[in-house]
């Protein structure tokens, strides 16, 4: 664009606003947007993983492994997500000091816990005091996207375990009397059959997941809640852009992406939903098929 | 362990003691396949014929007797309630060639026809996959489903299921076949065509084991018919004895409720 942002106070009308719309703080809160796609992209597979994890173990022969499954699921199900939000980048956050600590200075003998400090050798410190400032945030996303994981995984691994449950008995029968072994039988006939039954419980848990994001600002990452207050909120003219209070517009936009994000994931799971009842004798398979009241 | 002969039965069962705590279900069965044979287990509902099918591929574990098959005996671990097959490896070894037909046809639902023909031919005996596809769109041929090969066993009708269900178990090349009433589920009309490729097999000289309740079947296919009654063989013989010259009032009771049925 031909015109000169430098001083904005000249400007009028749509050069303000694109000016306006261009500043620093701008580009922040635009890849705030980016920040709550990638936290759904990478927290709803690992979710998912935890949840088979919980699921799996939860109906494993072996007893410790099954109480650990149960224990997952049923402890983080029973937490409120916001203390569980709160406590696991603590947690892990100190517990992995912790070890580094105790690997990498063995020679400091004084306790961790010195009254109220958390004290860990600088060697020890979770990013290095020294490191970038990007390291450290990259460093408390991931931690936020680990408690995102662990709590959604708790509550997909319920809805797993229940899938799991509700495949019919006779398909893995079958399976045995063709001579697969229980983890053939796993893979090539309760994993594939159980999607069927969990993507309804799984669609919930994504739109529940989409509507937490905004927690991420509890976690110290500047989420687009955060930056849409910030911006939003009335600049006196000591700002370079001077404006009365636009919360409500800024607010409007975060509807609409969320709104936008919601209508797609029905779209993709809607679509999901027809693949996996392909071919089942479900009223779903069948409407399908055009075959409902044959 | 025997070396297998020529003589040898391919499934020879002896005093198959099967309970469900404190329900007895079968009480001492002997049965002897050779090759070749079909046997057909007739008997009222409860008898214990489905309990018996069960065992012998070791869906279900007895708790006392032997099964041997083609003269290599089970291997147990354990007695009574608690026995187990000690040797998985030899117990899959059998299930793969002892192939099952169900009642409910048992397809697996996320697969199509033809998947479901070369799944286990080809994750559990390795078979390569494009022979295992020839093999099986020739064995869809012959049961005249070979059209319907891409289709999901839902969009099937309950005969077109049965059928695909036994091109799924002569894919595995097996010694022996058990059905499990394999024609219970059907309408009449659709019974027919899964009876037509039973007759056929059997007139093929294939070695196979078979529940009904279907006596004109069990006359025409077989040459040695099994009355079970309370989990032990009541009478047994040629089906000519056994329909022509029932002995025991049991079977007569049961063949004229059959008749009338
Ligand atoms: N898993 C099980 N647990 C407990 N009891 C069982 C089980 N399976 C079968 N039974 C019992 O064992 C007995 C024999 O059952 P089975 O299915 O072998 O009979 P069947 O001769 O095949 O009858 P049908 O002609 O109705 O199929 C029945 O009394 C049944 O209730
Ligand atoms: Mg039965």
């Amino acid at each position: 664009m031909g015109v000169s942002c430098a001083d904005p106070s000249l400007l009028e009308g749509l050069a303000w606003l694109s000016c306006y719309l261009m500043t620093g703080k701008h580009m922040a809160f635009y890849l705030s947007f980016l920040t709550v796609l990638i936290l759904l992209a990478i927290t709803a597979p690992v979710a998912i993983i935890f949840g088979l994890l919980g699921a799996v173990g939860s109906r494993a022969r072996l007893l410790p492994v099954r109480l650990l499954g149960r224990g997952y699921i049923s402890v983080v199900r029973g937490v409120p997500d916001i203390v569980f939000f709160l406590f696991v980048p603590i947690a892990l956050d100190q517990g992995f000091e912790y070890l580094r600590h105790r690997i990498m200075c063995p020679e400091v003998l004084e306790p961790v816990r010195q009254g109220n400090d958390f004290v860990v050798c600088t060697i020890a410190k979770l990013p290095l005091n020294s490191d970038p400032q990007w390291l450290h945030e990259i460093y408390g996303f991931a931690l936020a996207v680990l408690s995102f994981a662990i709590v959604f995984g708790a509550f997909a691994g319920n809805t797993f375990r229940g899938a799991f449950e509700a495949v019919p008995r006779n398909q893995l029968e079958t399976a045995e009397a063709y001579g697969m072994s229980r983890l053939q039988v796993f893979w090539r006939v309760l994993l594939p059959q159980m999607w069927i039954y969990a993507l309804p419980g799984l669609s919930n848990l994504w739109m529940i997941l989409i509507k937490v994001t905004p927690l991420l600002f509890l976690l110290g990452v500047e989420d687009i809640v955060y930056w849409a207050r910030e911006l939003g909120s009335a600049k006196t003219s000591a700002f370079s852009f001077p404006h009365p209070d636009w919360r409500l517009w800024y607010f409007l936009v975060l509807l609409l992406f969320y709104l936008g994000l919601t209508k797609i994931s029905e779209i993709v799971f809607a679509r999901l939903m027809a693949r996996y009842n392909m071919g089942q004798a479900t009223l779903g398979g069948s409407r399908q098929l055009g075959q409902v009241g044959r | 362990m025997t070396q297998q002969s020529k003589s040898d039965p391919v499934i020879a069962l002896r005093g198959i003691h099967k309970s469900y705590d404190d329900l007895m279900v079968l009480r001492g069965v002997d049965i002897r396949a050779h090759e070749g044979d079909v046997i057909s287990l007739i008997g009222s509902s409860g008898s214990g014929k489905s309990t018996l099918l069960r065992c012998i591929n070791m869906l279900e574990i007895c708790q006392q007797g032997d099964i041997q098959f083609c003269g290599e005996a089970v291997r147990w671990s354990g007695d009574g309630p608690g026995r187990m097959p000690a040797d998985q490896a030899q117990v899959v070894r059998m299930r793969t060639q002892l192939s099952m037909v169900f009642q409910s046809f048992n397809l697996w639902a996320h697969m199509t026809v033809l998947k479901n023909v070369i799944e286990a031919p080809v994750t559990v005996l390795k078979r390569e996959r494009g022979e295992a596809i020839d093999e099986a769109m020739a064995l869809l041929e012959k049961v005249g489903i070979a059209d319907k090969a891409h289709i999901y066993p839902a969009q099937l009708s309950g005969g077109q299921q049965q059928r695909a269900a036994i091109a799924r178990a002569l894919a595995m090349r097996p010694k022996a076949m058990l059905f499990d009433e394999p024609t219970s589920a059907l309408d009449p009309e659709l019974e027919q065509e899964v009876v037509k490729v039973i007759r056929q097999l059997a007139g093929e000289g294939r070695t196979m084991i078979l529940v009904t309740h279907d006596m004109k079947l069990a006359r025409d296919v077989s040459n040695h018919v099994v009355f079970l009654n309370q989990g032990v063989i009541e009478e047994e013989g040629s089906p000519e004895t056994v329909f022509g010259n029932p002995k025991t009032e049991r079977l007569q009771k049961f063949l004229h409720a059959s008749v009338a049925a």
